[in-house]
């Protein structure tokens, strides 16, 4: 009896705090910041007669930290591949089965099979792209692709390069130059790697997540990049090639799912059929500057984005890999060299 | 920092600091090592371009920008809705808990109190923000309810301590006679306190208010850990822009924040001169 008294007297005071809804429903979503196209959330708003609510985080983690609780309030959040992976494992995505909706069929087949998220029972697809890099070629002329560029610089280049202050993007692209395996726990192989990682560091100016403003400063000629981040600096310094070397790269995906225990669990699910709409999905590519996944969004596409070299991969690149969350000893090792590199 | 503002009278110590070699030179150093960032971050919000390191040419269009952003309107409409409570709640406790620890016989315990009152200046952010983050979802797991309310309560919570200090030093300051004098005339205590004590110690109360004002509008950690749907605060919004690349727009809004942090700065400045 108390408690349910004390239940009325919180509620009621939280409530006159709390915001007025007028629509008939609500959406609570949580991505990225700066990565959500209002445009978007208004159709979604207006054919679905739903007030939506949208809030910015700046890392997978701090996402995983905000909701791993419960109870966060939040139905919706895009966490990146590798994070859906983890969050599946935890239990903290309902399993709303987007292949059994309308508009799963737009789906590109080859984002279906993930190893995030094999048959596509929890996410679909929001944004992907590479981690690359991209260099002035009036500075280099010689062949771009290649990640020589990076551990072993020519004259041109050395001492005016960035690398991406990410552990896994600046170790997994050592392994590649080295043609050593992914999720490395081989002793030998891994000194080798903090060896010729210590020698390149020599060469590298900054390591920095600022990649835009490095490149456009003319800061740097060459920096580790997200394709996106490369192709927003060519607009202010055309000279720039993004690379898409040899020895393989990252590819990354992040992907619109549904949290367990989520209060509007029904809107949710729409907005899951909403977001494979190929409108939907070229209004958030518009917005954001990234791949989408949903086959027939090109046509509704801004123009500068479908002809994007960093966008639209040349049909010589070698296919994008998507890396696994490693072991935790890997990720032990991997965090030594990282902090040695680091010094 | 306010009771440097409200506390004049420093014990004199025989040397005087401000006539040693070299306190000048440091002085200067000192304030540019802290205001240079700040003055490069309010210079490139006028800057055209969309870069926060090439100046090209004067001009507001950030401010524009970020005048019709509907995220940033509504983060800020947050913040200040957020403060302006946490401020209110927070600065009528610590009015209380100054007056407790100040103007009754000294009790049991005492001392404890006023180290619990001050235990958020204590404790390490982040572990206030995860124990908070803990607490307050099993109470909405267990009621169902949600709302800003949990947000205006975590900040009010550490803001008790930046709203006790400068309260409790006036409170410190001001000698009893005024008030003996009025309970000599036959004032009952309600009234002692409400014609004396409160008149008196409104300077301590209105910068401590600030202060409280102005933590709670800076938080970042507590109130990324506790916010819930629809509660990003202007940090908040700016901290997620930052993976996805800074626009000056955020260099705008920074200076405007800025602009009312100085405000309020000053406003505790000149209460705490206009007593002397």
């Amino acid at each position: 009896m108390k408690l349910k008294l004390l239940k009325r007297i919180l509620a009621a005071g939280l409530m006159l705090t709390a915001g007025s809804a007028f629509a008939a429903g609500e959406l609570h979503i949580y991505n990225w910041g700066n990565y959500t196209n209002p445009e978007m959330i208004a159709k979604f708003e207006k054919a679905n007669d739903v007030k939506v609510t949208l809030d910015g985080y700046d890392s997978n983690e701090t996402m995983l930290a905000k909701v791993e609780q419960g109870g966060s309030g939040y139905d919706i959040v895009v966490p990146g591949d590798y994070m859906i992976a983890i969050m599946i494992k935890k239990g903290l995505l309902e399993k709303v089965q987007p292949n059994k909706m309308s508009n799963f069929k737009n789906v590109d087949s080859k984002w279906v099979d993930v190893y995030w998220d094999p048959g596509r029972e929890y996410s679909i697809p929001y944004q992907w792209g590479t981690t690359n890099f991209t260099v002035d070629t009036s500075v280099y002329k010689g062949d771009i692709n290649t990640l020589a560029l990076l551990f072993d610089p020519p004259a041109e280049l050395k001492g005016r390069i960035n690398m991406l202050k990410d552990m896994n993007d600046v170790i997994n692209a050592g392994l590649r130059y080295l043609d050593y395996p992914r999720c490395n726990s081989d002793k030998a192989q891994l000194k080798s790697l903090n060896e010729m990682l210590v020698k390149a560091k020599v060469n590298w100016r900054t390591m920095d997540y600022s990649v835009i403003e490095k490149l456009t400063s003319k800061d740097v000629d060459l920096s580790q990049s997200w394709n996106g981040a490369a192709k927003r600096a060519r607009k202010d310094r055309p000279e720039l090639v993004y690379a898409y070397p040899r020895e393989g790269f990252t590819g990354w995906m992040d992907n619109v799912a549904v949290l367990k225990g989520a209060p509007n669990l029904e809107n949710a699910k729409k907005f899951i059929n909403f977001m494979m709409t190929p409108e939907a999905a070229a209004m958030t590519s518009n917005f954001a500057n990234y791949a989408n996944g949903i086959t027939g969004s090109e046509s509704m596409m801004n123009e500068d984005l479908v002809s994007a070299p960093e966008i639209v991969m040349p049909a010589s690149a070698p296919a994008p890999e998507f890396v696994p969350p490693c072991p935790q000893e890997v990720t032990d090792l991997y965090a030594k060299i990282w902090t040695n590199l680091n010094k | 920092m306010a009771e440097i503002a409200t506390n004049p009278a420093r014990p004199a110590s025989g040397i005087d600091l401000r006539y040693q070699p070299g306190f000048t030179q440091i002085a200067w150093f000192c304030l540019a090592v802290l205001y240079a960032p700040i003055a490069v971050l309010v210079a490139y919000s006028f800057n055209e371009n969309r870069s926060v390191m090439v100046w090209t040419q004067f001009s507001f269009d950030w401010y524009a920008r970020a005048w019709n952003n509907e995220g940033v309107q509504h983060a800020a409409w947050i913040s200040l809705q957020v403060a302006f409570l946490a401020m209110l709640f927070s600065t009528v406790m610590a009015t209380m808990a100054a007056l407790v620890t100040t103007r009754t016989p000294s009790f049991r315990g005492l001392n404890l109190s006023i180290a619990v009152i001050n235990q958020p200046l204590m404790v390490p952010e982040v572990v206030t923000a995860v124990a908070t983050l803990i607490f307050f979802s099993i109470i909405k797991q267990a009621t169902g309810v949600a709302g800003i309310g949990y947000l205006i309560a975590a900040h009010t919570a550490f803001c008790i301590p930046f709203a006790y200090m400068p309260i409790r030093a006036r409170l410190e300051d001001m000698d009893l006679s005024l008030e003996q004098a009025a309970a000599d005339l036959y004032a009952p205590p309600f009234k002692v306190f409400r014609r004396v004590t409160l008149p008196l110690m409104m300077p301590g109360i209105l910068a401590g208010a600030m202060l409280a004002f102005i933590v709670s509008l800076d938080d970042v950690i507590i109130t990324l850990f506790v916010a819930g749907p629809g509660e990003t605060t202007l940090p908040l919004y700016i901290l997620g822009q930052i993976r996805r690349g800074v626009t000056p727009e955020i260099n705008a809004v920074s200076t405007v924040f800025l602009g009312i942090s100085v405000v309020l700065v000053t406003f505790i400045f000149l209460f705490g001169k206009n007593r002397q």
